[in-house]
Parts: structure tokens; sequence; C-alpha cells
């Protein structure tokens, strides 16, 4: 049964949300919050560790930003437990990422009270950062003017990922802060989910009631506009890259900077492949290379960089387009590992951050998997 | 299967040791197979013969084996020093430093005693000089002689000169000199003059110290008098081999299953069982044991080849599928697959008009049916093998009017003749993990001879030190072999590829040799190589199948390291081009074919060999006679053993047996034979009242600790652990079971006659009822396999000693398998009343004025019959021991769902676990007779001792580690290793890799995400640098080269 508590906002649910955040810190559920914040001194909005309640005026649960996926300071915060319980606000793809994580045990969700937030978007740092500058009430503007699943917002472009997002609602949080299909300038509602999520209902003495009327409807409304977004812009790209050489044209421009691999929130590896000497070949490797054609590119390995992280993320893919955010110039990592994950994990029938009960199709090893592809005569 | 090459060593180069033992296995069937490599591993010297071509005798044919459905004979190849031997598939051919292949031959007279056997072999001519062939096939094809072809069971024509085996490599011909008529037409077409039509018959000798005996088994001509006579008159009736032919990708149809008659797909398929086996009439009074898996397996692949669609039935009488976990894959066959199961005897089998067969039975209610079917299988059992007059001689007993040979004690592969053994068909008729376990056996029993004798083994080769070249650049010696004493085909010159090759990056010097692989040309090869500067070497040779172990000692000889050494096949690809190809374009493609193992050699790393220390001793847990038997084989051997008992006294269950047994094994007296042995032997410690505490380690190094009787705890240092905790009676509280005392299991009723307090003149009336809690769902999901043994032997006791008692045994499948069916044979003689019941309709039992009443109902008639018995027997089988699932989670071995030790493989590797150096034997394995027990200890025993034997274990080079500080913890690896070879460890934070245990496999590399698992010797800048090498002139390379 869904569970759900209103709280009043007066036109700041920032403000709302933060007295949340407070309540579950004075009333010892948490001993910490991992939060989206400004540190006292302003600046940028970052992932801060918040053990006093007065710092949480700080925080930022609504900002439509996400500076880096939090699923990375969770996993961070969370891989040699501390021992306390603590809480993690994340949106839904930084939650599903935490997942696939927590699965690679680079994270744990031991005493751990995942806070998820209804999610319409982001924007690019660089643009968030513009339009802080310009006024205070940021959050609430972009909730309601995003409200609809607009691709623009404030004048300013969403990213790729956002726009084609089927995921909303964050799925395996333990309790949620919930405003779509409501006014959040009248209210927001707080969703008590997991069997964590109500011993937290019950120490902060909230009476669970209905959801709101109207979320199901525009919950569903959005994921149709997002979905068919997705099917147009993933078609149109795939279409572009269906050979190797509109592959090699659509990354020519990637200078294996490796930015998306450190933006990305499930490429683990403490030292990726690409930075070590394994690509360093003879001179005389690139001559013969250069000789079979009259030229040959350097570096040389940005086709096969993008495909070793095909075959890295390819099943554990959340689609956050945190890749796509960190290039410096514009390749669209996202649409290139999008259009390939979504074969893959059909495949696998895996749908990374489903389940935390459902094994990595990676870290199985069955005897008989896929013979077609395998070429196992049986 | 394997089709063999003789090596080209002139043979006074192998004047055998006479210190070290030496065995001749006669028979590479799967057991002799298994024979020979335990020997091997151990290092003893051992001759395999076989009288056919080919080794793997049936096993050769059949592509897929129950219970995984796929084919698992690699899995035979040694794990632990698996660098000396064959490492590929082996139906396609085996080699092992220690054993000399010897097909196609066989034994003339043996002379001798053990330790001093004279053996004169007689080694049949090929026609085919195997040293020069090099498998063009153009002999075959203009050959103008047909016949039926023996590999596919005559479903498809072969000629005169032909492969025995098709999938051998290499591609090694013969000739059948009874179907040339001598045309000389494949003397003209070979194009290396490989043909040898006058060639005769060789007389070889032997000497060796023990013999074992593996001449296996053939199955039952179908056509056979009191057999079904019609065989060979309708097309579309088959023999389940010949099904086996007609599924098999390498068979007729490519694995579609067709109509012979008429290639139509056969949708509706029968098998009809006991086609050959179980007629007393005929004296074949024995069950073949394998058939009734066989038709399931066979039935099971008809649906997942033909898909929906495809109806099966098969026609029994009884189902026996009483090996650990047949039950359960029979009830997914009926369940999953739909497979029919009627019990009945077939009367006749009518061909109609379009070629399907009508089959007619008498349906289990005795009423006349009839079914129409496409394909009809005939399940023809196996037959012992009627071998000449030397194979009893050498056994010292004649076989019975069957054609089986009678062991003289309890150790089925011993025979009355000293120094002679005998596995596989020879020691019953059973199925592969059978003939694994015997071929093991006979290999310890053999072994524990030899070392009674003095023999010793022989060290691991000599390997000299090598140069240390992990610093250098990498620069390859290449050398080609200009092969035929220099005589090339026309047009191709070595000189100028020497040249080009010259140019290419990281070759620092090509020379040419005439003949690399013997006389002069290997000398000189060696002398080049000794002088030589370079640190890798490149063969361009001829089948690297054959030369390549000669090859590589040559390069290690000269100081150079084995794993910087390739042999590629220069010869093959040059002439098979050459039919098509100007010899020009020819050598530029050998030129470019020569890159990618250049490139793999020079990007290779120079390993080096790790050693580690080894713990000679045995634990061994579980006191009972298959304990005993394993500690007693090894310590016969000087190995010490630990054997942790946790009762007061040694014997187990069968200490206590009073129950007869069919087979006339007194496990009581053996008991007490065995526990004398144990102590008296100087080498085993017995822990009784003992119990394990805690255990740490891997193969070689255990380290394990225990607290016996005396209240002290002990740490043993252990190299390998046999776990024998048995299985116990089980016990039941149906049809009346301690509601009365004239209700008793099998167990109760043998105390009771053993101890007076029933009296056989007392019972008129006794019924047993079978598979009591076995065999159902939510019981017992298994046979016991004991319990119609056991009531067989008490229905023929009881009739002995009152003939007058009636006796009924209720059953569902009487598992009277092998030569149990005598038994049976001659319980229904005495006049004993078999009569069947369902799972659905099972007994009833009321007890009537404190006497049992027992319904049930006639299945001929359908009508209820009720008895009044004197008394009541309960077969309630065997329930592993409790323990299991506490040791098996100390020595990081998984239970069946049954709670018995999951085994390696279940047919490949029954007493391995996939645990190196943990094994298990006996009723920890899953239920089987005392005989079967001890046979399984002897072969776990072996099993153990083989891997002991060395001074210290070897890791192979090719194994996997961990780059830690580029490994993120994730464990994916650890998840992912089939061989349990890695481990996180906790306090360290790190992953381990235990190099004994890894075979080198890769997944962990595979899983990894970072390269922090790598593979030695198969690191990602070489795959990188062969792919690249490999794509040049095809496409862009991976890694390097996007235009």
């Amino acid at each position: 049964m869904e569970l759900f508590s209103p709280v009043a906002t007066s036109g700041d649910p920032t403000k709302a949300a933060r007295a949340l955040l407070a309540e579950l810190l004075t009333k010892g559920v948490v001993k910490g919050v991992l939060v989206p914040a400004r540190s006292a001194r302003g600046g940028a909005v970052a992932h801060r560790l918040i053990t006093d309640p007065a710092a949480l005026e700080g925080a930022e649960p609504f900002a439509p930003v996400v500076p880096v996926s939090g699923a990375r300071p969770a996993a961070a915060l969370t891989a040699r437990p501390a021992g306390q319980p603590l809480a993690v606000v994340l949106r839904s793809c930084e939650i599903r990422a935490f997942v696939e994580l927590v699965k690679l045990h680079q994270g744990s969700v031991d005493d751990l009270l995942i806070v998820g937030v209804d999610c319409l978007g982001r924007f690019e740092n660089r643009d968030f950062a513009a339009l802080a500058a310009e006024r205070d009430d940021l959050a609430l503007a972009f909730l309601q003017a995003a409200g609809d699943g607009a691709e623009r917002v404030l004048g300013k472009p969403l990213p790729a990922a956002c726009t084609i997002c089927e995921h909303p609602v964050a799925d395996l949080a333990d309790l949620r802060l919930a405003f779509l299909g409501d006014d959040p300038a009248a209210r927001i509602w707080v969703e008590w989910v997991s069997e964590k999520g109500r011993r937290a209902q019950a120490a902060l003495e909230r009476e669970p009631g209905a959801p709101p009327a109207g979320r199901a409807a525009a919950v569903a409304a959005l994921v149709a506009r997002r979905r068919a977004a997705g099917e147009h812009h993933l078609g149109a790209f795939r279409e572009r890259t269906k050979d190797l050489a509109g592959l090699a044209a659509v990354v020519s421009g990637c200078v294996t900077c490796t930015n998306c691999r450190v933006a990305c929130p499930v490429c683990y590896c403490r030292h990726c492949v690409f930075t070590t000497d394994t690509f360093q070949h003879e001179g005389e490797e690139y001559l013969r290379a250069a000789g079979k054609w009259g030229a040959t590119r350097l570096p040389a390995d940005n086709v096969f960089y993008h495909l070793t992280r095909m075959v890295h993320v390819g099943t554990l893919c959340v689609g956050c387009g945190q890749c796509s955010s960190a290039c410096p110039n514009d390749v669209p990592v996202m649409e290139l590992i999008r259009t390939m994950a979504e074969r893959a994990q059909a495949r696998f029938a895996y749908e990374p951050g489903r389940s935390l009960a459902e094994a990595q199709p990676l870290a199985t090893f069955q005897m008989d998997e896929h013979p077609d592809v395998t070429g196992q005569v049986k | 299967m394997a089709d063999t090459v003789q090596d080209a060593t002139p043979a006074a180069a192998e004047a055998p040791d006479p210190a070290i033992g030496s065995v001749l296995v006669v028979g590479a069937g799967v057991a002799g197979i298994r024979a020979a490599l335990d020997l091997a591993e151990v290092g003893y010297r051992v001759v395999l013969t076989d009288s056919s071509p080919a080794i793997g005798g049936i096993l050769a044919k059949l592509d897929y084996q129950f219970p995984t459905d796929h084919c698992g004979m690699c899995k035979m190849l040694p794990l632990v020093g698996r660098e000396y031997a064959s490492q590929y598939c082996m139906r396609k051919s085996l080699f092992h430093d220690n054993i000399k292949l010897l097909p196609f031959t066989e034994v003339a007279r043996v002379e001798g005693q053990p330790g001093a056997f004279h053996v004169e072999l007689r080694r049949r001519a090929r026609h085919v000089d195997t040293d020069v062939c090099i498998g063009t096939g153009a002999c075959e094809a203009v050959c103008p002689v047909e016949v039926p072809s023996e590999f596919n069971e005559g479903l498809t024509r072969r000629k005169a000169i032909y492969r025995p085996v098709p999938h051998n490599l290499p591609n090694l011909y013969l000739i059948d000199m009874d179907a040339c008529t001598r045309c000389g037409e494949c003397v003209k077409a070979c194009p290396v003059d490989a043909i040898r039509l006058d060639s005769e018959d060789e007389a070889l000798a032997v000497d060796v110290d023990a013999i074992i005996l593996a001449a296996g088994a053939s199955l039952q001509e179908p056509a056979g008098p009191g057999d079904l006579t019609s065989y060979g008159l309708h097309p579309n009736l088959v023999t389940a081999l010949e099904l086996e032919r007609l599924l098999s990708s390498s068979g007729r149809y490519d694995g579609v299953i067709h109509r012979p008659s008429d290639g139509r797909p056969a949708r509706r398929i029968a098998w009809l069982q006991c086609v050959g086996s179980r007629n007393r009439k005929e004296g074949r009074d024995y069950c073949s044991s394998v058939c009734c898996m066989f038709a399931l397996k066979e039935a099971v692949l008809a649906h997942e080849k033909g898909g929906p669609g495809v109806e099966t039935t098969i026609f029994y009488m009884d189902l026996r599928a009483f090996g650990k976990d047949h039950w359960r894959y029979r009830e997914r066959a009926e369940r999953d697959h739909g497979v029919r199961l009627v019990r009945c005897r077939v009367r006749q089998v009518q061909q109609l008009a379009d070629g399907s067969l009508r089959i007619r039975f008498l349906d289990p209610q005795g009423e006349w049916q009839h079914g129409d079917f496409d394909l009809v299988v005939l399940s023809t059992g196996q037959t012992p093998l009627r071998a000449g007059g030397w194979l009893a001689e050498l056994l010292g007993v004649p076989a019975d009017r069957a054609g089986f040979f009678a062991p003289p004690g309890p150790l089925k592969v011993a025979t009355p003749r000293d120094g002679v053994f005998a596995c596989g068909a020879l020691s019953g008729l059973g199925d592969i993990s059978d003939a694994q376990v015997s071929g093991s056996a006979a290999a310890g029993a053999a072994s524990r001879l030899l070392h009674a004798l003095g023999k010793k083994f022989k060290p691991e080769p000599d390997v000299p030190p090598e140069r240390p070249v992990a610093r250098e650049r990498p620069r390859v010696h290449v050398v080609l072999c200009r092969w035929n004493h220099g005589k090339m085909p026309a047009g191709i010159d070595l000189e100028p590829l020497r040249r080009e090759l010259l140019a290419l990056p990281g070759v620092g010097a090509v020379d040419i040799v005439d003949t690399l692989c013997r006389g002069a040309g290997h000398e000189e090869a060696g002398a080049i190589l000794r002088a030589s500067t370079c640190n890798r070497v490149l063969f361009g040779a001829c089948l690297p199948y054959v030369y390549r172990r000669r090859l590589k000692l040559l390069a290690q000889t000269a100081g150079f390291n084995p794993g910087l050494t390739e042999v590629v096949d220069l010869r093959s690809t040059i002439q098979r081009r050459l039919a098509d190809e100007p010899a020009a374009l020819v050598m530029a493609k050998v030129r470019r074919q020569l890159e990618a193992p250049l490139a793999r050699l020079r990007t290779a790393d120079a390993l080096v060999v790790s050693r580690m220390p080894l713990s000679q001793e045995v634990l061994v847990v579980g006191g009972g006679l298959t304990g005993m038997r394993a500690a007693l084989s090894l310590a016969e051997r000087g190995v010490r053993v630990h054997l942790v008992e946790r009762g007061e006294q040694l014997g187990g269950g069968a200490a206590a047996a009073t129950a007869p047994a069919v087979d006339g094994l007194d496990a009581a007296k053996l008991a007490a034979e065995m526990r004398q042995a144990v102590w008296e032997s100087k080498h085993i410690t017995v822990h009784r009242h003992g119990e394990i505490l805690e255990t740490h380690g891997s193969l070689g190094r255990f380290r394990t600790r225990l607290r016996n009787g005396d209240r002290e705890e002990h740490v043993v240092v252990h190299g390998a652990v046999i776990l024998a905790t048995g299985a116990g009676p089980a016990s039941t509280d149906e049809y009346g079971h301690g509601a009365c005392d004239r209700v008793l299991t099998q167990d109760e009723l043998g105390r009771a006659l053993a101890g007076g307090a029933l009296d056989p003149a007392t019972l008129g009336t006794v019924v047993f009822i079978q598979c009591v809690g076995s065999r159902e769902p939510g019981g017992r999901e298994y046979c016991s396999r004991v319990c119609c043994a056991g009531a067989l032997a008490h229905a023929l006791a009881l009739k002995q000693r009152n003939p007058g008692a009636r006796v009924v045994v209720l059953y569902r499948d009487l598992m009277a398998y092998g030569t149990l069916e005598r038994a049976y044979t001659a319980a229904r003689g005495a006049g004993v009343v078999f009569v069947t019941y369902e799972r659905d309709a099972k007994p009833e039992v009321a007890i009537v004025g404190g006497r049992p009443q027992v319904a049930f109902t006639d299945p001929v008639l359908g009508e209820p019959v009720s008895v009044a018995a004197d008394l009541v027997c309960l077969g309630t089988g065997l329930a592993p021991n409790p323990t299991n699932a506490r040791l098996g989670g100390l020595f990081g071995v998984e239970l069946t769902a049954d709670g018995f030790f999951q085994e390696a493989d279940a047919k490949w590797r029954p007493v391995d676990t996939l645990r190196a150096g943990v094994f298990v034997a006996g009723t920890a394995h899953s239920p089987r007779r005392t005989g079967e027990a001890l046979l399984q200890a002897e072969a776990a025993a072996h099993r153990a001792f083989a891997v002991l034997s060395r001074r210290e274990l070897t890791a192979a080079r090719v194994v996997a580690q961990v780059h830690d500080s580029l490994c993120a913890r994730c464990q994916a690896c650890i998840d992912v290793c089939p061989y349990h070879a890695r481990t996180f460890d906790v306090a360290d934070r790190s992953i381990r890799v235990d190099a004994a245990a890894c075979q080198g496999c890769g997944m962990c590399a595979v899983a990894c995400p970072s390269g922090a698992a790598e593979v030695l010797g198969m690191g990602e800048r070489q795959h990188l640098a062969v792919i690249d090498a490999a794509l040049r002139d095809i496409g862009p390379g991976m890694s390097l080269g996007v235009r």
C-alpha cells in the first residue's frame, strides 16, 4: 500500500525539505545526511555530508543540477561503513547507479536510508550556475516550469539524457520527496516506501495517508512523453552509427580525455586501462598502420576506447547522461552507450538498478548462455 | 576418438629405466584412458594399447552425455601438472609425456610375473605412413570402393581409404584392406607418397611391471536370436547408437533427426528397452545398467532438437534410473519435456505402407494397444566383450556363460592373477562415471603393487635453467623447416620468406633447416638455438599437434623459455593452398599468417614457473568401510593418513551389518578385517570421537584443527582430504512403522533375524514394500540403490530357510541392475511374487489385531487385493549424513539438493570435487552398495595420491593473478571463477588466487573491467597485437589504425 504524508511548503519547497531532513537528524533517525548543498560561504552546489542540523540551511535537494552523480559520493561514504545510520538524498538515476555499485561491493545499503527525490531533469552545470546567479527561487521556478516535461526550461535546454529519461520517480528509495501531480508551491509529499522508510515515519510521528490525487496520471503522462522522445532520439542516432564508419565519425571528435569515464557513476575501475600503457604501440606499428591507408589517426585508440566502455558499462548503464555532460567536445557519449545498452540489457533481461537481488549479467558464470553469440555447439 | 600419430623418436632414445614403474593398459576406452592418465600423472610409464585404430571406445560416437547433454571428455585431463598432457578436445587426440599410445595394436602373448611381464604385441598395418600424410583427402576422393561407415553405424558410407574418426586431428588415414581392391588410384593421387599398400603388421614387445585390462564392452547385436528379428528389414528401426549418430552434428543429418527411409523429419519416436539384455533364454541374464538413462537422454535430446510437435515414448519393464540424480532427470524428462513412459512388453513391430512402424504392446492392464511411429529405437544393451583365450588366461579365471569374470575379493578391480587388474566393463557393466571410478581404482591397485615392488616414479622432467630474459628487448629466432629432406613442392622456395621475415619488427634471426623433426635437421636446429642471441623461438614446421612437445623441448634444452616458443604448421598451409593458388601468392599469405604468432611472441611476458611446497599427508573424514579402505590404500604407499571418526568404533554401518548381501559380501567381516589392518598400520593415525573444528588452505597445504577423544586439539597439515562420511539407514512412520512390531525396516529385519528375535519358520507371509519415502517429491528425491538388492537378499534368504513362506515384493521399478538381475530371476524362480505399484496408488497397511493387513491393487486384474502378513518389511533406503552440510562449508564443497557431496563432474570426475585437493567417496557421494563404495574409496585415494606424489606443486605458467593497485575489489572475479580459485581476504581487503587450483581459463579476466584480473601469458597487449596482426590486411585493427 502506498503511504504518503503531505508537507506544507508555503511557497518554498526547499525550506520544507530542509526542515524534514533536519528532523531526521534531531530525532536521531540518522547521524548524518548526504545531500546536494552549498557551503556556508556559498559557492557551487555539491554533495555534502551534513551532521549539524543548522548546516542544512545550505541544502538544495531540488536544485536542478547534478554536479557529479550522487552514486559516487554515496558509494564512497558507505564502502567501508561507519557503523552509524546515515541518509542519502538522491535522484532516480543516482539511486539506480548506486544499486549497481553496491552489487559490485563499492558501497553498502547497511544502516542507510535512501531518500529519493522526484526528478524533472537537471541543467548542465554551466547553465545552472548562470541561472542561479540571476535568481534565488530557481528550484521552485524550475519545478513549476518543467512540470509538464518540457525539453527547454527557463530558456535553457535540458541534457538529452533527461529529456528521454523514463524514470522520474526514484524506484529503490526508502522514502521519497514527491511533488509530481501536485503544486510544490503549496505542498510536497513524503512517501514512506520501504520497511526502513516506515520506521522513519514512526520516528517522525507522521500520519500516513493516500497518495496525492493527480500523481499517478502525472507520472504516466511524463513517462509517455519521455519514452516517445527517447524512441525518436535514439532511433535517429542508431541510424547514424549503423556501421563502423558512422561510429568512427561520431567519435572522431573524441580526444580520449576519459572525462566521460570519470563522470560515469558505474565506471568503477580505480585506474582506466586507457590511462595505462596497454595501447602504447611500437613506433613501427604506427607506421605500418598508417601504411595501410596512407594515414592513421593519433591518438589511435579513440574508437577502441568507446567500444571498451560499451562492454564495461553496457549492462549497467542507467542513462544519467553525466558522460555527455562531461565531454568537452560534444561527443554524444550518452547516445552511444544507451543505444547499445538497451539491446544488451534486453538480451540479459536485466535492468540496472531494478533490484539488489538480481545478479549482474557479467558477474555470473553460466555454461549455456547465448549459444547463438558464443557459437557454442551443443 | 583420438586417432594418434606415432612419435618419430628413435627407439634407442627412450630405453626405459627399469627402476621406474611401468604398466600396460589394454584397451583405450574411457576406463583405460582414466587408468592410464592416473598412472601417468604419478609419473609411472604407461603403454596404452587399443585394438581399434582410434581411442575412446564407444564414447567416440557419443556427442551428448547425460546429465549435461554435452560432451565432457576433456574433463578427464589432469588439472595439476596439466602442462605434461594435451589440453584440447580429447575427441580429437590425446598425448601425455608418460603415456606411449599404441592404437591398432593387439596383445599377442603375455608371460612373466608382477614386476617382470613380457608382452608381445602386434601392431596392425595402416598402409598409410602417418609421418608423411598431410591429410589432403585426395586419396579418399579417388578411391572407387564404398562400404558402410562403422563410425556412423552404417548410416553413411565410407571409402576403403578413410579416417576412422572423422573429427580427429590430425586427419589420419587408414586403408581397410578387406575392402581395398589394390587399384592403386590413391597411390597416384597422394601428393606426398604416403601410401604403403604392401606394408605389414609389426611385432612389438614391451616389458612392464603390471597389466590393467580395460577391454571394454560391446553393444548387443539387435538382430540376435530371441530379440527383434525384424531389425535390418525396416529402415526406420534403428539402434540407440545409430540414433546417436543421427543426432550428431558429425553424423548423417548434421544434428536434425530424420527417418532413414525417406529423410522426412521424425516426429513420433519410440524406444524399446531391454533389447538384448534381461533375456534369460539367450543366456543374457543381466541388466545392461545404462540403457534406461541412455533412452531418457535421447528422448530429451529429441525434444530439444525437434522442438514442439515431437512425441517420444519409452516402452520399458523397469525404468532403472538408480544412479545419482537420475530420478530427478527422469522426472524432468516426463514433466518438462513430456516424455511418455509406458511399462509393458512390446510384442510386435510392423512396417506400414508409408514406412512408419506400428508397435503392438500389452499395456499394464493386459489390454492390447498399438501406436504408430516414424522412428523406433532399440535400446541395445551392453554385453561383456567376448575376448580370446589370452584374456581369460591373463585374468586367471574363465568367464561365466554371460562373459563376466568374478573377482576373488571385495575389490572388483583385482583379478585372481597377481599383477593383473581389471577395470571398465570387466569389473561390471556401468556408465561413464563407473568407468572413471574403476579406472582410477585399477590405477590405484596397480600403484600399490608397484610401491610394494619398490618401483619408483619418474621425477618431473629435468628442466634446464632458463635464461632470464624478462629485461631483454624481445627478439624472435625463426626456424623454418624444409620438409621431406629439402625436396619442396615446385615453386616453393623458403629463402625469399626468410628475407621478408628478417625485415619484420622483433625478428632477430631466421634460419632454414632440412627436416627439423629428426636426425641431422633436429641436431642442426639445436646447435643453431644454443648459439642464438634471441630470446624467443618460432618454428615453422608441420603438424603442431604431433611435434609441438618435441620442438618445445628442443628450444628448452637450448635454454629458451618454453612459454616463449611457438610452433606453426607451415607445411599443411602451403600444401593445401598450392592446390588452388600460384606459389607466389601462397608464400605471401604464409608470410602474413606468421605475423600473428610473431606478434604474440614479441609481446609475450617471460613467465617463470612457481613451485610450492606440498604436504604429503592426507586427512580422511569418516571411519566407515570407505574411509578405512581409502586410508589403507594410501598407507600401503607410505602416505601418512589421519583418519577422523566421529564415533567410538571404526567400521560405520558395516561393522554392525547383519543383513545378507546378494553378492556375498560380508560387510561386518570386512569391517573387522580392515579395522585390524588400520590399527596395525604405522602410517595411519586414528582420531576417534574426532571433530573437525576449522580448516584453512588449499591443495597441497591444508591446515585443519581437530579435536578427538582425548579432548586435546590437534593441528594437522595435509595436502588433500577425502570426505567419506557415509550415509545412514533412513527411517519412516509410513505403513504402520513404529506402531506395530511386525512392520520393520530392512535394517531392523536383519538385526531381528540375526539376534534370534525372529524365527523365519514362524513367518508364513512376508510383504516387502519398496521405495518407502524414496523417489517422491518432498521425500528423498533419489533412488537409494541398496533397497532392491536388500529386498532380494532377504527374500531369497527367507525362502531358503522357510520354503513354504509366501513372499510378496511390492515395487515401483525393480533396480536389479547389472548382475543383480540374476538375484531377481532367482527370487522369481523361488516363488517370490513381484507386484508393481504406482506412486499415486501406494499400498496401504492397516494393523488388525496386532497383525499388518496389506492392501494393494493387482495391476493385471485391476482388482484390490488384501494380504494378511506376518511381517511387513520396508525398503527405506539411505539418508545422507547430517554433518555433510557443516563439512561442506568448511572444505568449500557444495551439497546436492539431496544433501550428498557434489562431485566436480557427474560423469568424468566422479570422486573429485570442484575444490582442488578435496575428494569424496562412498555413500557420502551418493547411495551405493558396499562393493561400489570400496571402488570409489580406492579411486579417491589414488586421485589424491596422484597429486601428492610430487615433491612440490608446480603451478602452471598460465595462471591468473591480481594487480592489486588496479583492483577495485568488486569481487566479480570470485563469483565467476568456476574452480573456486579466488577468495577475498577480508583482513587485507584484497583478492587472493590459489595458483594450484587456477586452471587459467580466463573467466576472471573477462569479468574484470580494469585489467586487475589477468591471466599470465594472456595479457591484453598481447591479444591486441595478435588481433591487429591478423586483421592487418582485411580491415581496421582493433586498437590501432582507424582511418
